[in-house]
């Protein structure tokens, strides 16, 4: 397992005496630090030779009760690329303020104003502490424990409500007309005015939120001078629907069809994220059915080839090529009808349970993959000589939004964005879940970290994701059909059930994810005592943190590359906002 | 398992001088682009062909009658529950709410059961009947759990996809409705689904493969089904 072993956290406690250590029993071991001293212990564990924890992963809050003192906890978890370990560091926010990370990792700039708008933890030394997803003006904090999941309806609207011949619901199934808070115009030009406080150029460029290019609803702002971007800004949030707060009232089972409107293009990929998590915290992920794991493997997989044809395809016509477009959604359409099959929905899948999956495969359904495969590469190879060598393709690529290895870990950059900077960064190698420990593959990196490497890299995970999927079939193959495909605890306090209901978690913490088609998508579970509903459930998308380092990439370059640099960074606007 | 080196130069080489004055990277797309001049149509023309969704496709709801296909354990489920033994023909539902709680937006139900009103001495006495079953489908997510944790397979995903309607009304389904949009799937395709026992059975396909609007997604060229594991008939 990729965490920091008790030895090395021990060592650490001899060298600071005020480090505590918090042992767990599933070995996420993690250590709390005082305020005062948080700065300079990172500071070491960034650059001592013996940790070199300088990978960016999480920065986040836990809200432990309106009645604790001090209430609030800074998370922040850490990676060390060197040692191939994880660690978690705590901090209490006493006085509702945290010291900025922002000086050492850029990353935490997204991450402290995602705690600012969501729990209101002031950050000290940060440079703009606006909001995140919410406007300006909005006067709460929703992911407080003493916030109402329903929110403070305090709005009327009635268009909402609007029946023929004024025909009433009866009973519980009225709407009320009362409604959140909503923004108005005028705040959303406070909005727009506070996160671009030193503006140069007289006119900023807005682009989306709904433009077809933005590929989702996402609004950028672009200070321009003549066609070239000075300053750079983005506001999202349009799609903020608060599956964190959701997920704090729901059983572990039931968080997962809601995940799967985050990163719609990839949904399995997203429930395989929070079964992976949930399993590690129960300490039963080592033993799932070995059919269950091949199966999520094998769906994990045709999951990201489809997720990146559609990639493929947008980003293909974002830049002049329509028929590639049309071509990728041809084969994307029989993954499709694989996932309609097998899973019962072709979009929101809710296939995986923690525990395995919900049902065995259907008659025909390996047969079907497999003839999917058959004819699948020469239809790679379609694209490629249409894409690959193109001129016009290389001059919009090469050299275009080039982002350094450095970057990669200062604003923790995942997925194929970061392999394509070099960095072999993939959990699918570093933890091993489900199959991907048994399944031979390769993983891609690039050399220059710009927009043509990220297509190469994406280009080749699909061809290598398509030898996984063909050694899970020959895997599964040979199983057996009453084999078991959901795993039955024999522990009696343990509780899993495929409907959900009644499913536990047991006390203690767990950070695990899975290496999505856009990144690490990460799963922190909080739990300070056994139930149903987890405490804190943080989710860290790797879209988010992706995204993050678009202003930058942009700074200095022609607007026509907005296109290039976001299609290559690929962001899921659901995944992004949550 | 290892690492592969992308990249201009590493698997790619670059354009070579007569590839860029001879224009020979446009006429290869070129030529890929004009071979599939020649190929089927692969698109459906909708609505006027329409593609079956797969037996597991999870449509609207729909709430099964009795009909002689019920688990073994049914009638102990309605001996616990109080429930009058439905006849032939009537609802299978024993009004447990499992899939309200197993919902994660149990609004969408409202459920209840009332009391017979019978003489002391009528076999009934003191029996439930299911009154009440709306759902607000408006408020789904078509996510599965309510099916998977019915005792009594009596909620179940039709293959049905269009619920339009001009008005939030038109969303809220009761009882006799969901009962005929069951009834009505499991005449069509109950076969397809569910063995004589409400099971899923291992020979349900993975879709219809004589189906011939699915078939043009696949190039016409739609694949043989076949067992899935080695001991699979
Ligand atoms: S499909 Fe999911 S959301 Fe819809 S009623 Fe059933 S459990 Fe609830
Ligand atoms: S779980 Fe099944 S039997 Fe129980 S109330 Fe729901 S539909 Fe009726």
């Amino acid at each position: 397992m990729s965490w920091i072993t008790l030895d090395k956290i021990n060592k650490l406690k001899e060298k600071f005496d005020y480090v505590e250590v918090v042992e767990n029993d599933k070995g996420f071991h993690s250590v709390e630090v005082p305020k005062e001293n948080f700065k300079s212990f990172l500071r070491f564990l960034k650059e001592d030779p013996d940790y070199q924890f300088k990978m960016f992963i999480d920065w986040t809050i836990i809200d432990h009760g309106a009645k604790a003192d001090p209430r609030f906890q800074g998370v922040l978890i850490l990676f060390s690329p060197e040692y191939r370990e994880r660690i978690i560091v705590k901090t209490w926010a006493t006085d509702e303020t945290l010291p900025t990370l922002t000086d050492m990792w850029a990353g935490a700039k997204w991450a402290e104003r995602e705690a600012w708008d969501m729990f209101g933890i002031k950050f000290e030394g940060h440079e703009n502490l606006v909001r995140m997803f919410m406007w300006e003006t909005y006067p709460h904090h929703p992911l407080r424990k003493d916030f109402p999941i329903k929110g403070y309806e305090e709005v009327e609207l009635p268009s909402l409500n609007e029946k023929e011949r004024a025909d009433q619901l009866e009973g519980l199934q009225n709407y009320s007309r009362m409604h959140t808070a909503l923004p108005t115009l005028e705040d959303l030009e406070i909005t727009q005015k506070k996160r671009m406080p030193n503006k140069k150029s007289q006119v900023v460029l807005n682009w989306g939120p709904l433009h077809p290019g933005t590929h989702g609803t996402i609004w950028f702002l672009f200070d321009m001078e003549g066609e070239y971007v000075q300053e750079c800004d983005i506001i999202i949030g349009q799609l903020h629907r608060g599956v964190e707060k959701l997920a704090e009232n729901l059983n572990v089972q039931q968080i997962i069809p809601y995940t799967d409107r985050m990163d719609y293009i990839a949904s399995i990929n997203e429930n395989h994220s929070v079964c992976v998590a949930a399993e590690k915290l129960l300490g039963i992920h080592e033993k799932i059915p070995e059919k269950a794991k091949y199966i999520r493997t094998m769906m994990a997989e045709l999951s990201r080839i489809n997720s990146h044809l559609l990639w493929l395809g947008t980003y293909a016509l974002d830049l002049g090529a329509l028929t590639m477009f049309l071509y990728t959604f041809r084969e994307r359409e029989k993954i499709m009808d694989i996932f309609e099959g097998i899973t019962g929905a072709r979009f929101t899948i809710n296939y995986f349970r923690v525990g395995g999956v919900y049902a065995d495969l259907p008659y025909g359904a390996l047969d079907a993959i497999e003839h999917f495969l058959k004819d699948f590469p020469t239809r790679l190879k379609d694209y490629e000589t249409l894409l690959t060598r193109n001129r016009i393709w290389l001059r919009r690529n090469i050299d275009v939004g080039i982002i350094t290895e450095q970057d990669v870990y200062s604003y923790g950059l995942t997925g194929a964005v970061a392999r394509a900077s070099g960095v072999p960064y993939d959990l699918r190698m570093i933890d091993k879940y489900d199959a991907y420990g048994e399944v031979d593959f390769d993983v891609p990196v690039g050399e220059k970290g710009d927009s043509y490497d990220r297509y190469l890299v994406r280009i080749e995970e699909i061809k290598q994701s398509v030898r996984i999927v063909q050694q899970c079939i020959e895997k599964l193959r040979k199983m057996s059909k009453n084999d078991p495909f959901f795993y039955e605890p024999e522990d009696k306090k343990m509780k899993i059930t495929i409907d959900g209901r009644g499913t536990k978690l047991f006390k203690g913490e767990v950070y695990a994810g899975a290496d999505n088609p856009r990144g690490e998508l990460g799963v922190y579970i909080y739990m300070p005592k056994d139930g149903i509903k987890p405490y804190r459930f943080r989710l860290r998308s790797g879209a988010f943190y992706n995204l993050q380092i678009f202003p930058k990439l942009m700074i200095g370059r022609p607007i026509a590359d907005a296109i290039t640099i976001l299609s290559t960074i690929d962001p899921v606007v659901g995944e992004t906002d949550r | 398992m290892g690492i592969k080196k992308v990249g201009l130069n590493r698997n790619v080489q670059p354009q070579t001088i007569t590839e860029k004055i001879f224009f020979l990277d446009f006429m290869k797309g070129l030529k890929t682009t004009i071979k599939h001049l020649f190929r089927k149509v692969i698109t459906v023309d909708f609505p006027f062909e329409l593609v079956e969704p797969a037996p597991r496709f999870r449509g609207i709801h729909g709430l099964r009658n009795v009909d002689g296909t019920e688990k073994d354990d049914f009638e102990a489920w309605v001996k616990k529950l109080k429930i009058k033994p439905p006849e032939m023909g009537e609802t299978r539902c024993i009004g447990c709410k499992f899939c309200q709680a197993a919902c994660p937006v149990p609004e969408i139900f409202i459920i209840k059961t009332e009391k017979l009103d019978v003489p002391e001495d009528h076999p009934h006495h003191g029996l439930k009947v299911l009154s009440q079953f709306d759902m607000d489908l408006s408020k789904c997510m078509f996510c599965g759990l309510c099916t998977l944790a019915c005792p009594t397979i009596c909620i179940i995903h039709t293959d049905i996809y269009d619920l339009s309607s001009y008005t939030r009304r038109g969303w809220v389904l009761n009882k006799e409705t969901l009962s005929k949009i069951a009834d009505d799937f499991i005449a069509r395709r109950g076969k397809e689904k569910y063995d004589d026992k409400s099971e899923w059975p291992d020979w349900q396909k993975i879709w219809d493969d004589a189906d011939m609007a699915r078939a043009k997604a696949w190039d016409n060229n739609p694949p043989k089904l076949g067992p899935n594991y080695a001991d699979q008939q």
